[in-house]
Protein backbone atom coordinates (compact mmCIF):
# COMPACT_ATOMS: atom_id res chain seq x y z
CA UNK A 1 0.00 0.00 0.00
CA UNK A 2 1.05 3.58 -0.54
CA UNK A 3 2.96 5.02 2.38
CA UNK A 4 4.37 1.75 3.70
CA UNK A 5 7.87 2.51 2.48
CA UNK A 6 7.69 5.97 3.98
CA UNK A 7 6.75 4.42 7.29
CA UNK A 8 9.86 2.26 7.14
CA UNK A 9 11.96 5.33 6.55
CA UNK A 10 10.45 7.08 9.53
CA UNK A 11 11.11 4.09 11.77
CA UNK A 12 14.72 4.30 10.66
CA UNK A 13 14.72 8.01 11.47
CA UNK A 14 13.34 7.28 14.91
CA UNK A 15 16.13 4.80 15.57
CA UNK A 16 18.74 7.32 14.47
CA UNK A 17 17.21 9.93 16.71
CA UNK A 18 17.26 7.62 19.69
CA UNK A 19 20.90 6.75 19.05
CA UNK A 20 21.97 10.36 18.92
CA UNK A 21 19.92 11.17 22.01
CA UNK A 22 21.61 8.42 23.93
CA UNK A 23 24.77 10.24 23.00
CA UNK A 24 27.12 7.39 22.41
CA UNK A 25 27.24 7.51 18.66
CA UNK A 26 27.36 11.20 18.14
CA UNK A 27 29.97 10.81 15.46
CA UNK A 28 28.36 7.95 13.67
CA UNK A 29 25.34 8.41 11.54
CA UNK A 30 23.63 5.30 10.21
CA UNK A 31 23.95 4.79 6.49
CA UNK A 32 21.73 6.84 4.25
CA UNK A 33 18.75 4.74 3.18
CA UNK A 34 19.25 5.28 -0.49
CA UNK A 35 17.14 2.36 -1.58
CA UNK A 36 14.08 3.28 0.47
CA UNK A 37 14.27 6.92 -0.56
CA UNK A 38 14.46 5.92 -4.19
CA UNK A 39 11.51 3.58 -3.72
CA UNK A 40 9.43 6.39 -2.22
CA UNK A 41 10.32 8.72 -5.04
CA UNK A 42 9.20 6.12 -7.52
CA UNK A 43 5.93 5.75 -5.64
CA UNK A 44 5.38 9.49 -5.74
CA UNK A 45 6.06 9.43 -9.46
CA UNK A 46 3.35 6.88 -10.11
CA UNK A 47 0.96 8.70 -7.80
CA UNK A 48 1.58 11.84 -9.78
CA UNK A 49 0.61 10.07 -12.96
CA UNK A 50 -2.59 8.87 -11.32
CA UNK A 51 -3.42 12.32 -10.06
CA UNK A 52 -2.90 13.92 -13.45
CA UNK A 53 -5.17 11.39 -15.05
CA UNK A 54 -7.84 11.77 -12.38
CA UNK A 55 -7.79 15.52 -12.64
CA UNK A 56 -8.53 15.38 -16.33
CA UNK A 57 -11.42 13.09 -15.65
CA UNK A 58 -12.72 15.35 -12.94
CA UNK A 59 -12.96 18.31 -15.24
CA UNK A 60 -15.52 16.32 -17.16
CA UNK A 61 -17.89 15.67 -14.27
CA UNK A 62 -17.29 18.24 -11.58
CA UNK A 63 -20.21 17.66 -9.28
CA UNK A 64 -19.54 14.03 -8.65
CA UNK A 65 -17.95 14.24 -5.22
CA UNK A 66 -17.61 10.49 -4.86
CA UNK A 67 -15.29 10.34 -7.84
CA UNK A 68 -13.16 13.01 -6.23
CA UNK A 69 -12.46 10.78 -3.28
CA UNK A 70 -10.00 8.76 -5.28
CA UNK A 71 -8.19 11.95 -6.18
CA UNK A 72 -8.08 13.06 -2.57
CA UNK A 73 -6.65 9.74 -1.41
CA UNK A 74 -3.88 9.92 -4.01
CA UNK A 75 -3.07 13.48 -2.97
CA UNK A 76 -2.99 12.51 0.69
CA UNK A 77 -0.57 9.69 -0.05
CA UNK A 78 1.70 12.09 -1.87
CA UNK A 79 1.59 14.56 0.99
CA UNK A 80 2.41 11.83 3.44
CA UNK A 81 5.40 10.66 1.42
CA UNK A 82 6.66 14.20 1.12
CA UNK A 83 6.40 14.79 4.84
CA UNK A 84 8.28 11.58 5.65
CA UNK A 85 11.08 12.34 3.22
CA UNK A 86 11.51 15.88 4.46
CA UNK A 87 11.48 14.85 8.11
CA UNK A 88 14.09 12.17 7.49
CA UNK A 89 16.36 14.59 5.70
CA UNK A 90 15.90 17.31 8.27
CA UNK A 91 16.75 15.02 11.13
CA UNK A 92 19.97 13.97 9.43
CA UNK A 93 21.03 17.47 8.53
CA UNK A 94 20.45 18.59 12.10
CA UNK A 95 22.79 15.89 13.33
CA UNK A 96 25.35 16.95 10.73
CA UNK A 97 25.08 20.56 11.88
CA UNK A 98 25.69 19.69 15.48
CA UNK A 99 28.64 17.51 14.50
CA UNK A 100 30.27 20.43 12.76
CA UNK A 101 29.72 22.75 15.70
CA UNK A 102 31.04 20.20 18.14
CA UNK A 103 34.15 19.63 16.14
CA UNK A 104 35.01 23.20 15.52
CA UNK A 105 34.29 23.19 11.81
CA UNK A 106 36.25 20.07 11.22
CA UNK A 107 37.56 19.45 7.79
CA UNK A 108 36.72 15.95 6.79
CA UNK A 109 38.98 15.67 3.85
CA UNK A 110 42.17 16.85 5.50
CA UNK A 111 44.26 14.89 7.93
CA UNK A 112 43.14 16.55 11.16
CA UNK A 113 41.34 13.39 12.10
CA UNK A 114 44.51 11.87 13.45
CA UNK A 115 43.93 13.11 16.97
CA UNK A 116 41.65 11.21 19.32
CA UNK A 117 38.90 13.82 19.75
CA UNK A 118 37.73 13.44 16.18
CA UNK A 119 37.31 9.81 15.39
CA UNK A 120 37.75 9.31 11.69
CA UNK A 121 34.46 10.10 10.06
CA UNK A 122 33.30 7.74 7.40
CA UNK A 123 31.73 9.87 4.73
CA UNK A 124 30.37 6.87 2.87
CA UNK A 125 27.34 6.82 5.19
CA UNK A 126 26.22 10.10 3.66
CA UNK A 127 24.44 10.59 0.39
CA UNK A 128 26.18 12.70 -2.19
CA UNK A 129 24.14 15.86 -1.56
CA UNK A 130 24.74 15.41 2.14
CA UNK A 131 28.48 15.39 1.62
CA UNK A 132 28.20 18.61 -0.33
CA UNK A 133 26.03 20.08 2.39
CA UNK A 134 28.52 19.14 5.07
CA UNK A 135 31.39 20.68 3.18
CA UNK A 136 29.59 23.90 2.49
CA UNK A 137 28.21 24.24 5.99
CA UNK A 138 31.69 23.80 7.44
CA UNK A 139 32.92 26.44 5.06
CA UNK A 140 30.15 28.82 6.08
CA UNK A 141 31.07 28.36 9.70
CA UNK A 142 34.74 29.05 9.00
CA UNK A 143 33.84 32.14 7.03
CA UNK A 144 31.63 33.43 9.79
CA UNK A 145 34.30 32.90 12.38
CA UNK A 146 37.00 34.59 10.37
CA UNK A 147 34.77 37.41 9.18
CA UNK A 148 33.01 39.95 11.36
CA UNK A 149 32.91 37.67 14.35
CA UNK A 150 36.61 36.91 14.50
CA UNK A 151 36.83 38.59 17.91
CA UNK A 152 34.69 35.94 19.54
CA UNK A 153 35.55 32.30 19.75
CA UNK A 154 32.15 30.89 18.90
CA UNK A 155 33.10 27.28 19.34
CA UNK A 156 35.08 27.81 22.53
CA UNK A 157 34.12 26.21 25.80
CA UNK A 158 31.22 27.72 27.70
CA UNK A 159 32.64 26.96 31.14
CA UNK A 160 34.21 30.03 32.69
CA UNK A 161 37.92 29.52 33.44
CA UNK A 162 38.70 28.89 37.08
CA UNK A 163 42.30 30.07 36.94
CA UNK A 164 44.37 32.20 34.66
CA UNK A 165 47.24 29.74 34.71
CA UNK A 166 46.86 26.01 34.55
CA UNK A 167 49.00 22.90 34.53
CA UNK A 168 48.89 20.94 31.33
CA UNK A 169 50.37 17.67 30.25
CA UNK A 170 51.36 17.04 26.67
CA UNK A 171 49.68 14.01 25.14
CA UNK A 172 51.25 14.20 21.70
CA UNK A 173 54.23 15.90 20.16
CA UNK A 174 53.14 19.23 18.81
CA UNK A 175 56.36 21.10 18.15
CA UNK A 176 57.10 24.55 19.48
CA UNK A 177 54.58 27.16 20.47
CA UNK A 178 55.32 30.76 21.26
CA UNK A 179 53.46 32.65 23.94
CA UNK A 180 53.96 35.94 25.75
CA UNK A 181 55.82 34.08 28.44
CA UNK A 182 58.33 32.42 26.21
CA UNK A 183 58.63 29.45 23.96
CA UNK A 184 57.44 25.98 24.94
CA UNK A 185 58.60 22.87 23.26
CA UNK A 186 55.71 20.43 23.44
CA UNK A 187 57.17 16.97 23.78
CA UNK A 188 55.03 14.02 24.77
CA UNK A 189 54.56 13.48 28.53
CA UNK A 190 56.11 16.75 29.58
CA UNK A 191 54.26 19.20 31.82
CA UNK A 192 53.91 22.96 31.71
CA UNK A 193 52.41 25.77 33.72
CA UNK A 194 50.87 28.06 31.15
CA UNK A 195 48.22 30.67 30.64
CA UNK A 196 44.92 29.00 29.87
CA UNK A 197 43.90 31.23 27.02
CA UNK A 198 47.12 30.42 25.17
CA UNK A 199 46.56 26.71 25.07
CA UNK A 200 42.79 26.49 24.92
CA UNK A 201 42.79 25.46 21.28
CA UNK A 202 45.45 22.82 21.82
CA UNK A 203 43.43 21.27 24.62
CA UNK A 204 40.39 21.16 22.39
CA UNK A 205 42.34 19.51 19.65
CA UNK A 206 43.59 16.87 22.03
CA UNK A 207 47.27 17.74 22.13
CA UNK A 208 47.23 18.80 25.76
CA UNK A 209 45.41 17.65 28.85
CA UNK A 210 44.52 19.84 31.78
CA UNK A 211 45.55 18.52 35.16
CA UNK B 1 4.18 18.56 17.36
CA UNK B 2 5.19 20.01 14.08
CA UNK B 3 5.64 19.13 10.48
CA UNK B 4 9.05 17.56 10.99
CA UNK B 5 8.31 15.85 14.30
CA UNK B 6 9.18 12.19 13.91
CA UNK B 7 6.97 11.01 16.75
CA UNK B 8 4.05 12.91 15.33
CA UNK B 9 4.59 11.30 11.96
CA UNK B 10 4.77 7.87 13.55
CA UNK B 11 1.56 8.50 15.45
CA UNK B 12 -0.05 9.58 12.20
CA UNK B 13 0.72 6.19 10.73
CA UNK B 14 -1.34 4.29 13.28
CA UNK B 15 -4.16 2.35 11.71
CA UNK B 16 -7.75 2.87 12.74
CA UNK B 17 -10.73 0.73 11.80
CA UNK B 18 -13.22 2.48 9.60
CA UNK B 19 -16.14 1.84 7.28
CA UNK B 20 -16.79 3.29 3.85
CA UNK B 21 -20.10 5.07 3.37
CA UNK B 22 -19.99 5.13 -0.41
CA UNK B 23 -18.97 2.91 -3.20
CA UNK B 24 -15.86 4.56 -4.54
CA UNK B 25 -14.29 3.55 -7.83
CA UNK B 26 -10.59 2.89 -8.08
CA UNK B 27 -9.86 2.53 -4.39
CA UNK B 28 -9.91 -1.26 -4.35
CA UNK B 29 -6.18 -1.36 -3.77
CA UNK B 30 -6.79 -0.40 -0.17
CA UNK B 31 -8.56 -3.71 0.28
CA UNK B 32 -6.08 -5.67 -1.75
CA UNK B 33 -7.89 -6.00 -5.06
CA UNK B 34 -6.40 -3.41 -7.34
CA UNK B 35 -8.47 -1.84 -10.07
CA UNK B 36 -11.81 -2.69 -8.48
CA UNK B 37 -14.06 -0.20 -6.72
CA UNK B 38 -14.27 -0.34 -2.98
CA UNK B 39 -17.73 -1.34 -1.96
CA UNK B 40 -20.10 0.46 0.37
CA UNK B 41 -19.93 -0.62 4.02
CA UNK B 42 -16.65 -2.44 3.63
CA UNK B 43 -14.62 -2.31 6.81
CA UNK B 44 -10.87 -1.97 6.87
CA UNK B 45 -8.04 -0.45 8.84
CA UNK B 46 -6.50 2.66 7.39
CA UNK B 47 -3.73 4.90 8.69
CA UNK B 48 -4.76 8.08 10.43
CA UNK B 49 -3.15 10.39 7.88
CA UNK B 50 -5.53 9.03 5.29
CA UNK B 51 -8.77 8.88 7.22
CA UNK B 52 -8.61 12.09 9.21
CA UNK B 53 -9.64 14.06 6.16
CA UNK B 54 -11.95 11.45 4.69
CA UNK B 55 -13.86 11.23 7.94
CA UNK B 56 -14.62 14.94 7.86
CA UNK B 57 -15.14 15.69 4.19
CA UNK B 58 -18.18 14.17 2.57
CA UNK B 59 -20.35 14.19 -0.46
CA UNK B 60 -23.97 15.17 -0.60
CA UNK B 61 -25.99 12.06 -1.04
CA UNK B 62 -29.12 13.69 -2.41
CA UNK B 63 -30.00 17.09 -3.84
CA UNK B 64 -32.54 18.04 -1.20
CA UNK B 65 -30.63 17.14 1.90
CA UNK B 66 -29.01 20.54 2.09
CA UNK B 67 -29.91 21.09 5.72
CA UNK B 68 -28.37 17.86 6.91
CA UNK B 69 -24.68 17.45 7.26
CA UNK B 70 -23.21 15.53 4.35
CA UNK B 71 -22.29 11.99 5.16
CA UNK B 72 -18.49 11.68 5.28
CA UNK B 73 -16.67 9.32 2.92
CA UNK B 74 -15.64 7.03 5.72
CA UNK B 75 -16.88 6.56 9.21
CA UNK B 76 -14.36 5.94 11.95
CA UNK B 77 -15.35 3.05 14.17
CA UNK B 78 -14.54 3.15 17.86
CA UNK B 79 -10.99 1.79 18.06
CA UNK B 80 -9.58 -0.71 20.52
CA UNK B 81 -7.39 2.07 21.83
CA UNK B 82 -10.21 3.99 23.47
CA UNK B 83 -12.46 1.10 24.33
CA UNK B 84 -14.26 1.39 27.68
CA UNK B 85 -12.02 -1.40 28.97
CA UNK B 86 -8.91 0.76 28.45
CA UNK B 87 -10.50 3.91 29.80
CA UNK B 88 -11.64 2.07 32.93
CA UNK B 89 -8.15 0.75 33.44
CA UNK B 90 -6.82 4.29 33.23
CA UNK B 91 -9.40 5.58 35.67
CA UNK B 92 -8.74 2.88 38.19
CA UNK B 93 -4.98 3.17 38.34
CA UNK B 94 -3.27 5.46 35.90
CA UNK B 95 0.09 5.41 37.64
CA UNK B 96 0.65 1.70 37.41
CA UNK B 97 -0.52 1.30 33.85
CA UNK B 98 1.72 0.02 31.09
CA UNK B 99 0.81 2.72 28.61
CA UNK B 100 3.52 1.80 26.16
CA UNK B 101 1.96 -1.56 25.53
CA UNK B 102 -1.39 0.05 24.77
CA UNK B 103 0.14 2.41 22.26
CA UNK B 104 3.55 4.12 22.15
CA UNK B 105 1.81 7.30 21.01
CA UNK B 106 -1.23 7.20 23.22
CA UNK B 107 -1.39 10.88 24.13
CA UNK B 108 -0.97 12.15 20.58
CA UNK B 109 -3.62 9.80 19.26
CA UNK B 110 -6.04 10.53 22.05
CA UNK B 111 -5.56 14.23 21.45
CA UNK B 112 -6.37 13.80 17.77
CA UNK B 113 -9.38 11.68 18.55
CA UNK B 114 -10.73 14.12 21.08
CA UNK B 115 -10.29 17.01 18.64
CA UNK B 116 -11.95 15.13 15.82
CA UNK B 117 -15.04 14.23 17.80
CA UNK B 118 -15.03 16.91 20.52
CA UNK B 119 -14.92 14.08 23.01
CA UNK B 120 -15.06 15.80 26.38
CA UNK B 121 -15.01 12.63 28.46
CA UNK B 122 -11.87 11.39 26.80
CA UNK B 123 -10.03 14.65 27.30
CA UNK B 124 -11.03 14.69 30.95
CA UNK B 125 -9.67 11.17 31.39
CA UNK B 126 -6.48 12.27 29.65
CA UNK B 127 -6.04 15.28 31.89
CA UNK B 128 -6.46 13.22 35.05
CA UNK B 129 -4.11 10.59 33.73
CA UNK B 130 -1.42 13.11 32.87
CA UNK B 131 -1.67 14.63 36.33
CA UNK B 132 -1.40 11.32 38.10
CA UNK B 133 1.32 9.87 35.93
CA UNK B 134 3.19 13.16 35.82
CA UNK B 135 3.79 12.99 39.56
CA UNK B 136 5.13 9.49 39.24
CA UNK B 137 7.39 10.48 36.36
CA UNK B 138 8.70 13.37 38.40
CA UNK B 139 9.43 11.06 41.32
CA UNK B 140 11.55 8.78 39.19
CA UNK B 141 13.26 11.55 37.26
CA UNK B 142 14.30 13.44 40.39
CA UNK B 143 15.68 10.50 42.29
CA UNK B 144 18.95 10.25 40.41
CA UNK B 145 22.22 10.90 42.07
CA UNK B 146 24.50 13.54 40.68
CA UNK B 147 27.58 11.39 40.39
CA UNK B 148 26.38 8.22 38.76
CA UNK B 149 26.85 8.48 35.05
CA UNK B 150 23.52 7.26 33.83
CA UNK B 151 21.47 7.40 36.98
CA UNK B 152 19.25 4.47 36.28
CA UNK B 153 18.48 1.74 38.69
CA UNK B 154 16.81 -1.39 37.55
CA UNK B 155 13.59 -0.10 38.96
CA UNK B 156 13.39 3.06 36.93
CA UNK B 157 14.45 1.22 33.78
CA UNK B 158 11.38 -0.94 34.13
CA UNK B 159 9.25 2.09 34.82
CA UNK B 160 10.59 3.84 31.72
CA UNK B 161 9.41 0.97 29.57
CA UNK B 162 5.84 1.68 30.50
CA UNK B 163 5.89 5.29 29.32
CA UNK B 164 4.64 6.44 25.98
CA UNK B 165 6.84 8.65 23.78
CA UNK B 166 5.44 11.91 25.06
CA UNK B 167 5.97 10.88 28.67
CA UNK B 168 9.49 9.79 27.86
CA UNK B 169 10.33 13.25 26.65
CA UNK B 170 8.83 14.67 29.83
CA UNK B 171 10.99 12.29 31.85
CA UNK B 172 14.10 13.25 29.91
CA UNK B 173 13.56 16.96 30.36
CA UNK B 174 12.88 16.62 34.06
CA UNK B 175 15.91 14.44 34.52
CA UNK B 176 18.27 16.81 32.70
CA UNK B 177 16.94 19.88 34.47
CA UNK B 178 17.15 18.25 37.83
CA UNK B 179 20.76 17.24 37.24
CA UNK B 180 21.72 20.73 36.13
CA UNK B 181 20.03 22.18 39.17
CA UNK B 182 21.90 19.88 41.52
CA UNK B 183 25.16 20.65 39.78
CA UNK B 184 24.58 24.35 40.16
CA UNK B 185 23.70 24.01 43.83
CA UNK B 186 26.81 21.92 44.43
CA UNK B 187 29.02 24.57 42.88
CA UNK B 188 27.73 27.35 45.08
Amino acid sequence: MYGDLANKLILEAKRTQQLSQAGFTKQQLPTYQDEIVRGILKEVGSLKKNVDYLREQQLANQDNKVAQCQYVVAMLSMERNKRCLLAYQKMRSEILDSMIWDNNGMEFSSSVSTHPNTPSFDSSVLSHPEQEYLKEYAQLLTEMKSGELSEIDLTGTLDPPSDVFIDVRVLKDAGQIETEYGVFNLIKDSQFFVRQSDVERLIQQGYLQKI
Amino acid sequence: MGYYDIDDILADGTRFPCRFNYEIPGLGYLEGNTGRPISKHSKLELPLWMVHLLAVVGAESGEDSGAEEPLPFVELLPPELFAPRVLNAIKSGAASLDLHSISPHFYTLAERWATLFSDKDLSQVLKDMLLERGQEINNYAVSVSLFSHRGQTNDSAVFLQTLDEFEKSVYRDTNVNCKEMKKWLALK
